[in-house]
């Protein structure tokens, strides 16, 4: 009988990490040779071999579509699914809540919110076209993550989860009325709402890039020396106070990081939802809840997920594109319903 | 002196009956472009016009002045923005409107709800419906207002104008195969472009060109490696420019890749006057005139023969 | 007058005061725990016990100052107070399918804390150790949601004694635990007591319990303290009387009487 309890769970050795990057690169591959024009394997392949190692590519289309259209778009797609399951992994365990997510606590909709005021104001930084809207983007992610914090605060002095939720989950419709009322009087220099909602990542290219994975690097980065403080907050928040964790501090620079990669993440694509909110689920299938396993099982994930959903959006309508939030809410919605049935009928 | 004024009072009555008859027998009836019979006894004189391209089709046709209320987008001529405005975003606010005391409401069948357009004919508003898809849906709406006006003829000229434009661009116009994209939202919005039964399309098959994106219909979002691939001869983009950045034009040239089109090479891109070229009106033939000189290469001052 | 303490007081509590908006939860509360004493905090529900237990444990805002060995509680840093004060709250529950061997070693988290996360050395065989005294060692792959209310119990207390603290802080440590398992842990936790620098202070709900295993005790009334001292002066008739509206010592007596042959 007691047999049965144990959980013979595989160190996450570095075979299944082999496995994963494996896993991600042949994803990335077919992403790359898949789209909207069918090129070739062979020549996507050379075209992009040659100019990684500076060979000369014979001028085409095919040349022009990958190496401008496709690998930034790949790139952008790939980072920006890892942070945004990253977001979602760290909110889940630090407030132990499997329902938490950037976009349940309301720092996407506020990162939203603040790429919506700089381009209708036409904020932006000298240098780069997009810095301003991603500065005010992150401002706001962490200014609506303050008010979410002093209000849940002024509730309960417990910070506790589900005054948090409830908050945001407030403040998210709050600022999607903020989003169209901006979006209603100043329509001609903003995006359209439903890339606010839905997300898209049409016309992306190497400098965002960039972007993402300089902030993937040094978020991702903090939030993996911070797995064993996760855990704690997994267990319980009192708890990881018990054990020494000081439980305010880590919460705010947890909460603070997250904010700043939600708001990388949807100023350059828009409110993407669901990634974050199911890619943790189906990585602590994977190697349980343990954050030192979990946090690079659900990057990984998180990249395959939105790399297969945009393949879908991108081809499955061509030459017509759907929004990728289209595909991930469908996908994301139906394997939540999954998920939760078979959490419930496990207990 | 008392058979004078019985006299003269009943010359007055002969006169009021004999004009409430004639209103009676020459009533108008149209039926708009949901198939609906809108009848009125005499010309509309107060009216209220919720489309851009139906109030430029009342200021072609004369009746400007008709015009008490307008749709939040409604914004050409510029005279016409002294007009109050009785909407907001997708609210139409029927108070207002009823305030304003039209006899029609010209609007369009998607922004406003069945149970409105009953509260407004339960108030003895009458509702025409406009919605023109093509250039013969135009000069369908231009004749169903110029009726509802009683301005029939001044709308057979607005229509004769179009059409001759239309048939000189045509006549001077031979297809060699080129092809256009229109641009409709830019790549940093999302790329959108006119398929097959929008006016840009009609208006580039005119011209001799081929949409380049012909087998979608209507507007549609598209991937950017389908222009890539599909290599327009002409780009036409509507996007405003607001006198801040790189202007539309210079944008598309800096995208990444697109130096290898033939329109980026060759410098034919067009930043149209959006509002002329996607609105279902007269100005139709601004549009069309723009299109035609950019592809022949003349400057706008040297109108061709029209 | 200067005054010199004889004992260095392993835990020394002034003026303690808990508010929770107008309730006054803990009242202007005094008391100590030398080192090798074991302090039973006592009284009816709602005295104010698990409160205290929350403030010493920097969990909720209190006026007045509880200081280990001198030094105040408030200025401490995290980690070092987890090092010297181990708690085991009342209220735990896991919501992800944590091992219990992954639960038990978080309790060498202060240990390893800092930027660089020093090595721990020590770590393994703490929590081996904690994983044995506490009769886990068979289960310690089993995920915490399928354990049982005491098999879960046993795991925090555990992790607890993996935290390797001077002090140890517990609320209700024999909730949920059969008989032999509250003799067991009374008695292991006796033993962890024996160590020269350690105390303990525990809510015991089993007067019977509290009187067996403590040495000092404090009663505690609507947040108020009734009486304090060795156990034994603590808890007279008069005084649980006092607390508790009815005849203790007669109550005690009459239960056990059953159990004679």
């Amino acid at each position: 009988m007691r047999d049965l309890r144990q959980l013979r769970r595989e160190k996450f050795a570095p075979l299944t990490y082999l496995l994963l990057t494996f896993a991600l690169f042949l994803t990335m591959i077919l992403c790359i040779c898949v789209g909207s024009v069918s090129i070739s394997v062979s020549d996507t392949l050379t075209t992009i071999w040659n100019s990684v190692w500076k060979l000369p590519v014979p001028e085409s289309i095919a040349k022009n579509i990958i190496l401008n259209v496709r690998l930034p778009r790949v790139l952008c797609v790939t980072l920006a699914g890892a942070a945004l399951s990253l977001c979602g992994t760290a909110m889940q365990g630090l407030l132990r809540n499997p329902l938490a997510d950037g976009s349940t606590m309301g720092v996407s909709s506020g990162a939203a919110l603040g790429a919506v005021t700089a381009m209708a104001t036409g904020f932006t930084l000298p240098g780069s076209s997009y810095g301003g809207i991603m500065i005010t983007a992150m401002a706001f992610a962490f200014g609506s993550l303050i008010l979410i914090l002093s209000l849940a605060y002024a509730l309960d002095r417990s910070l506790s989860t589900s005054s948090i939720i409830l908050i945001g989950v407030i403040f998210t419709m709050f600022i999607s009325s903020i989003i169209s009322l901006i979006i209603t009087f100043a329509s001609d220099h903003t995006r359209s709402l439903s890339f606010w909602t839905l997300g898209s990542f049409s016309g992306v290219n190497y400098e965002q890039a960039a972007l993402l994975l300089l902030a993937l690097v040094l978020c991702g980065g903090i939030l993996f020396r911070f797995s064993p403080e996760l855990n704690a907050f997994a267990i319980g928040e009192d708890n990881a106070r018990h054990v020494g964790v000081n439980v305010k501090r880590v919460k705010l620079i947890i909460l603070i990081t997250v904010s700043v990669l939600i708001g990388v993440c949807v100023s350059i694509s828009g409110t993407i939802s669901f990634v974050g909110l199911v890619m943790p689920h189906i990585a602590r299938m994977l190697v349980g809840p343990n954050h030192k396993r979990l946090l690079p099982a659900s990057l990984f994930s998180g990249a395959i997920f939105l790399l297969l959903a945009d393949l879908i959006s991108r081809t499955i309508l061509s030459p017509i594109e759907l929004s990728i939030g289209v595909i991930t809410s469908l996908v994301g919605a139906v394997a939540f319903v999954i998920i939760f049935y078979q959490t419930r009928k496990a207990r | 002196m008392s058979k004078k004024l019985v006299s003269l009072f009943l010359a007055l009555l002969i006169v009021f009956s004999m004009t409430a008859s004639l209103a009676e027998g020459s009533g108008i009836t149209v039926t708009d472009m949901y198939g609906r019979e809108v009848t009125l006894t005499e010309p509309a004189t107060r009216i209220v016009v919720m489309q851009p391209s139906d109030c430029e089709i009342l200021c072609a046709i004369g009746c400007e002045d008709a015009i008490v209320g307008r749709g939040q987008y409604v914004d050409y001529p510029a005279s016409i923005l002294e007009v109050p405005v009785v909407q907001s975003g997708e609210n139409t606010n029927i108070e207002e409107i009823l305030a304003l005391n039209p006899q029609v409401v010209l609007m369009n069948d998607m922004s406003q709800s069945e149970e409105q357009v009953k509260q407004l004919e339960d108030n003895g508003v009458k509702v025409v419906v406009s919605k023109a898809a093509d250039i013969e849906g135009v000069y369908f709406a231009i004749r169903m207002i110029g009726k509802l006006m009683g301005k029939g003829d001044a709308a057979e000229a607005v229509i004769a104008d179009m059409q001759a434009t239309f048939d000189e661009i045509k006549a001077n116009s031979k297809n060699e195969g080129k092809s256009v994209y229109f641009e409709v939202s830019p790549l940093q919005w999302g790329l959108w472009t006119a398929g097959k039964g929008t006016f840009m399309d009609e208006l580039a098959e005119m011209c001799g060109l081929t949409n380049a994106f012909a087998d979608l219909n209507d507007w549609a979002s598209i991937s950017e490696e389908q222009v890539l691939a599909r290599d327009p001869d002409y780009i036409v983009t509507i996007t405003m420019y607001y006198g801040e950045g790189p202007t539309p034009v210079e944008e598309i040239q800096g995208r990444k890749g697109w130096g290898e089109l033939k329109a980026v090479k060759n410098g034919d891109i067009l930043n149209a006057e959006s509002n002329a070229i996607s609105r279902p009106g007269p100005r139709l033939k601004d549009a069309a005139i723009e299109l035609y000189n950019f592809i022949n290469g003349i400057k706008t001052e040297e109108k061709p023969a029209a | 007058m200067i005054r010199v303490p004889d004992v260095i007081r392993a835990l020394e509590g002034n003026n303690v005061t808990v508010r929770y908006d107008r309730v006054v939860a803990v009242d202007a509360l005094s008391f100590h725990l030398d080192e090798g004493e074991w302090l039973m905090l006592a009284g009816p529900n709602g005295a104010g016990k698990s409160t205290l237990i929350e403030a010493i444990a920097q969990g909720i805002p209190y006026t007045g100052s509880i200081r280990w060995k001198g030094r105040d509680l408030k200025t401490l840093k995290a980690s070092d107070l987890a090092q010297r004060i181990g708690v085991l709250s009342q209220k735990n529950h896991v919501g992800y399918a944590y091992t219990v061997e992954e639960v038990v070693g978080l309790g060498r988290y202060a240990w390893k804390a800092g930027l660089f996360s020093g090595r721990d050395d020590r770590g393994k065989d703490e929590v081996e150790k904690a994983l044995e005294i506490t009769g886990l060692t068979a289960l310690r792959h089993a995920s915490m949601l399928t354990l049982s209310g005491g098999e879960m119990q046993r795991v925090f207390l555990a992790q607890v004694f993996a935290q390797d603290p001077q002090v140890l802080i517990l609320d209700e440590p024999a909730n949920h635990l059969d008989m032999n398992y509250q003799q067991q842990i009374f008695s292991l936790i006796l033993k962890w007591l024996k160590e020269p620098g350690r105390a303990v202070l525990s809510v015991v709900h089993d007067l019977s319990l509290a009187r067996r295993y403590g040495t000092h005790a404090v009663l505690l009334d609507r947040g108020k303290c009734v009486s304090q001292g060795l156990i034994s002066e603590v808890m007279t008739p008069e005084n649980l009387r006092q607390v508790y509206g009815m005849d203790v010592y007669a109550w005690m007596r009459e239960m056990l009487s059953q159990w004679q042959e």
